[in-house]
């Protein structure tokens, strides 16, 4: 196929927008959020491609700052130490432990891996495209309704769905089989959630609004034209949406596929839960149970190897997601009558939500509502002192917090030397800090205890350990994020301060900054977010005695409290629901 | 007194094949406008931010007043050069008022002084009551006087402006123009102003300086620039010209329309080209002429008309709107220029 109308589609993009920040100005808070909305799904390419634009003059030599250069080296080098030193680890290690792993273990493990990544991610993308087209495309019923309840989920963090699904079905003991049981008089075979199915259908329920919401972004912005075209030349719908529509998709929905792979190889709460070991729950449990560092360093090299491997990928696709962009010319496609398809449909639709979000919220919700009713379980909840609920929030919220600053402190001169001097060395630096989004947790946990025991025994047994480890997991987003406002941002502007008598540093300070602050912020609330619930890397870097929301709620499910835990996993959920809900209703679509 | 000189620029970006700017040389007097025209990408542009000193120059000399403000070993940052821009995009400062976009060039001063100077600029553009708004909430004429305030502000030695029109509307383009070179002069700027559209050029230019990928190729008042063209090129670029192939001869020039009396110095029977411009021809009905009517443009006023001459090359000659002629009308065209006209050796 010829990419003329691509290309031509890409020019009238720029032509339309040639000089927009003025407005931008005015829609700073609403720019912040699609950054947000973005970055959220941890791509910055479908909506906001920086316009081509600003981006001509940007390759200036008014002296490069040292400074900005120095910073910006300091900060990959910062994320770099960690993952050399974990390679640097698995190979050192003795010739022992790589055969006698590959004898053993690794081929185990690898299946393992691949396959739950392969079908959960096949899982997201089928759940997610087909929900996206529905609400998008058809007249399925309550359609405005449903395109909140698909994104929702993305506030649940898998590990706490696994463990709701998991209370209630589990075979000997769920709530389900009990009370079938009890109801039938005789125990009824139910569908166990535990293994390769189940971890399938937890991972798959709790991961696949990325897709859902990348491709339904897509959805919208495809021009209706494209589609009446394959009509005229000839297609049937059917086939227009396979060799037309889904094609059009298909850098986006790659994209998401692939951060769906990254999070699947990252997972270690619910293929824990689900007693299915991976990389990552065998990796922990080398680390906590056997103190076996050794094979823990040759399984993390593999596994960041793959790792790196999904994420290349993923970088190499953001830049070319961008033909999908609206443009002024575009007009809705026309609404697709599903017929008598409309009732399987809803039901479907409704399946995935009641499983996904009704399910989990509403069990947490009574749970919650039990906890605060029994005076005994209320006790534990408020105790004061460092066992009490008050002190869990308040080391989630600091070292959460903590995180998110640093990240963006150290987002910033990344994102600079990106944006205003791109050349090799800073699209180097740049990627290296999106590196974090391929070192699951209980790989920085690894490579800290490691370094922190040998280069810094001041830190050892300190939360900062665990802040770090948050920084170097989630800085990705903070460098995405500030990349995607300062590509917002003309040079002109830098450039008309210059001129005006400002140095380098007092334009920093007095036009950039004031400016991509919504940016920033997005980026930081993202970065606080996720450590917020950031689980494996803090089971095995805090201190004794430093428990978070996530922890407090990991260690009740894991010994069966889950009356106790309900609250602090409800708080979690309602942390991520506000500023989710937030971004989603700044969307047009979602008001 | 000179305010600007330029020697020798030179600029390649890395990884271009060709310059951007190439061996250009230019001075300025005060309180003078140059225009600096071209076709897009001839590197006018480039020039202007070497200038400004957002680009560094591979070599050449820029003196500013005097100083030298970049060279092989000098280069002065541009904050320090003083200054004033005028960029194609305004880039006003959403995050600030129209008040402090203009007040943001003048720190050190006292708070007074700043008020007097803001609120004297404003009022000279015409929006001394726009001072509490954003950018956001400007009309584009508007914001481009905001920019043009703020670069004005600091009473700068030198005013750039980098297309500073073109994203305005055609007929609120002509308006703005005509206001802000008023203001310009009554402030006795000096300006370099840099623009693709040859109406505007003439229109703002106290002298015109005419680029082509990266290479001055004339500079001189409109009048020269427009009648005495050096290369094909400014004559092609400048006034839509038809050129006429001839052959010199003792009496002037010989061509298929007739023996141009223009005094050439060139050898005889050298073949040269004659530039020829719309207002240069005329035609009257002669069934047995030399060109034949080919197309007709209704242009208000006049009516512009495409002549075939018998070799197939194409002439253009206005006529009054009240005569009209078909197309497919046999007709006998010849030069009746009063000036000398531009003659280049084919």
């Amino acid at each position: 196929m010829d990419f003329g109308p691509r290309s031509a589609v890409c020019g009238l993009w720029s032509l339309n927008h040639p000089q927009p920040f003025y407005t931008s100005w005015r829609l700073a808070r609403s720019s912040g959020q699609r950054l947000c909305y973005n970055s959220i799904l941890m791509l910055n390419s479908v909506e906001t491609t920086p316009p081509t634009t600003f981006s001509v003059r940007t390759i200036k030599n008014i002296a490069i700052s040292p400074r900005l250069v120095i910073a910006a080296g300091l900060v990959a080098l910062f994320v770099a130490i960690p993952l050399v030193y974990i390679f640097v680890r698995a190979f050192s290690a003795e010739p022992d432990a790589w055969s006698r792993l590959f004898q053993t273990r690794i081929w185990k493990l690898l299946g393992n891996t691949l396959l739950l990544v392969l079908a959960v991610t096949g899982g997201a993308v089928v759940t997610g495209v087909s929900m996206a087209w529905l609400t998008e495309r058809t007249d399925l019923p309550g359609r405005k309704v449903f395109r909140w309840m698909l994104a929702m989920p993305l506030a649940i963090p898998a590990y706490i769905g696994g463990i709701v699904h998991l209370a209630l079905l589990r075979p000997r003991g769920g709530i389900i089989p009990q009370v079938l049981e009890r109801v039938f008089g005789q125990p009824i075979p139910t569908p166990s959630p535990i293994g390769f199915w189940g971890a399938t259908f937890i991972l798959t329920l709790f991961m696949f609004p990325y897709v859902y919401l990348l491709s339904g972004a897509a959805f919208r912005s495809l021009h209706a034209s494209l589609e009446e075209a394959s009509r005229v030349f000839g297609r049937t719908p059917l086939q227009t949406f396979f060799h037309v529509t889904l094609p059009a998709l298909r850098p986006g929905l790659m994209a998401g596929a692939l951060l769906v792979a990254l999070d699947i190889l990252a997972e270690y709460g619910t293929v824990a839960l689900l007693r299915y070991e991976t990389f990552s729950s065998a990796i922990f449990v080398q680390l906590s149970g056997r103190y076996d560092r050794s094979s823990a360093s040759v399984l993390s090299g593999i596994l960041v190897a793959l790792a790196i491997l999904i994420l290349w990928g993923e970088l190499r696709l953001q830049g070319r997601a961008r033909f999908t962009q609206m443009e002024s010319a575009w007009r809705p496609a026309p609404v697709i009558g599903l017929g008598k398809w409309r009732v399987p449909a809803l039901l479907l639709a409704m399946g995935i939500v009641f499983a996904s979000l009704i399910v989990p919220v509403a069990v947490l919700l009574v749970w919650s509502v039990q906890a605060l009713l029994d005076p005994q379980t209320l006790a534990v909840i408020v105790r004061t002192g460092s066992q009490g609920f008050g002190s869990y929030v308040w080391n989630s919220l600091w070292s959460s917090g903590l995180a998110a600053l640093i990240a963006v402190i150290f987002s910033l001169p990344v994102a600079l030397l990106a944006v205003r001097y791109p050349n090799r060395f800073s699209r180097f630096v740049s990627r290296l800090c999106q590196v974090g989004y391929a070192i699951p947790g209980v790989v920085i946990a690894l490579s800290l205890v490691l370094l922190v025991n040998r280069a810094l025994p001041i830190l050892y047994a300190t939360p900062l350990v665990v802040v770090i480890a948050y920084v170097l997991r989630h800085m990705p987003q903070a460098v995405r994020a500030s990349e995607s406002a300062l590509n917002q941002l003309s040079p002109s502007l830098e450039e008309a301060s210059r001129t005006l008598g400002r140095t380098s540093l007092q334009t920093l300070v007095q036009v950039t900054l004031p400016l991509i602050l919504p940016g920033l912020l997005a980026g930081g609330s993202l970065v606080f977010l996720t450590s917020l619930k950031e689980l494996p890397a803090t089971l095995l870097l805090r201190p004794p005695g430093f428990d978070t929301l996530a922890v407090r709620v990991w260690v009740w499910a894991g010994e069966g409290f889950y009356v106790p835990a309900a609250p602090a996993a409800l708080l979690l959920v309602i942390a991520s629901a506000l500023p989710l809900s937030f971004l989603l209703r700044r969307e047009q679509i979602f008001k | 007194m000179t305010t600007l000189e330029v020697q020798n620029l030179f600029k390649r970006f890395p990884g271009a094949q060709h310059f951007a700017v190439n061996d250009v040389s230019f001075g300025l007097s005060d309180n003078e406008i140059l225009a600096l025209v071209g076709p897009s990408g001839c590197g006018k542009t480039t020039t202007l931010r070497l200038i400004a000193g957002l680009e560094r120059p591979d070599a050449g000399l820029i003196r500013l007043s005097d100083r030298v403000v970049a060279s092989e070993t000098v280069f002065v940052p541009p904050e320090k050069r003083g200054m004033g821009m005028v960029f194609q995009d305004h880039a006003l400062f959403p995050h600030l008022t129209v008040y402090e976009n203009v007040a943001f060039g003048l720190r050190g001063k006292n708070q007074t002084e700043i008020r007097t100077t803001v609120g004297e600029i404003l009022h000279m553009v015409g929006l001394l009551s726009y001072s509490k708004r954003y950018p956001h909430e400007l009309s584009g004429g508007e914001r481009q006087r905001v920019a043009l305030a703020r670069a004005l502000a600091p009473r700068p030695v030198l005013v750039l402006m980098d297309e500073p029109f073109s994203s305005l509307d055609a007929d609120l383009r002509a308006e703005v123009r005509e206001h802000v070179r008023g203001i310009l002069k009554s402030m006795r700027a000096t300006v370099i102003f840099v623009t693709h559209d040859q109406d505007e050029a003439l229109y703002m230019g106290d002298r015109l300086a005419v680029m082509q990928r990266g290479e001055l190729e004339q500079i001189g008042t409109p009048e020269e620039i427009f009648h005495e063209s050096n290369t094909r090129f400014v004559s092609e670029f400048m006034g839509d010209s038809d050129f006429l192939r001839g052959k010199v001869v003792s009496g002037g020039i010989q061509t298929e329309i007739g023996l141009l009396k223009q005094m050439v110095d060139l050898p005889a029977s050298t073949p040269v080209e004659i530039a020829l411009r719309a207002d240069d021809v005329e035609f009257e009905i002669d069934g047995s002429g030399n060109s034949l009517i080919v197309g007709r443009f209704f242009r208000g006023a006049f009516n512009l008309y495409r002549l075939r001459l018998n070799s197939g090359q194409i002439l253009h000659a206005f006529t009054d709107h009240t005569k009209i002629f078909e197309v497919g009308t046999r007709v006998q065209a010849r030069v009746i220029a009063e000036h000398p006209l531009t003659v280049f050796s084919g």
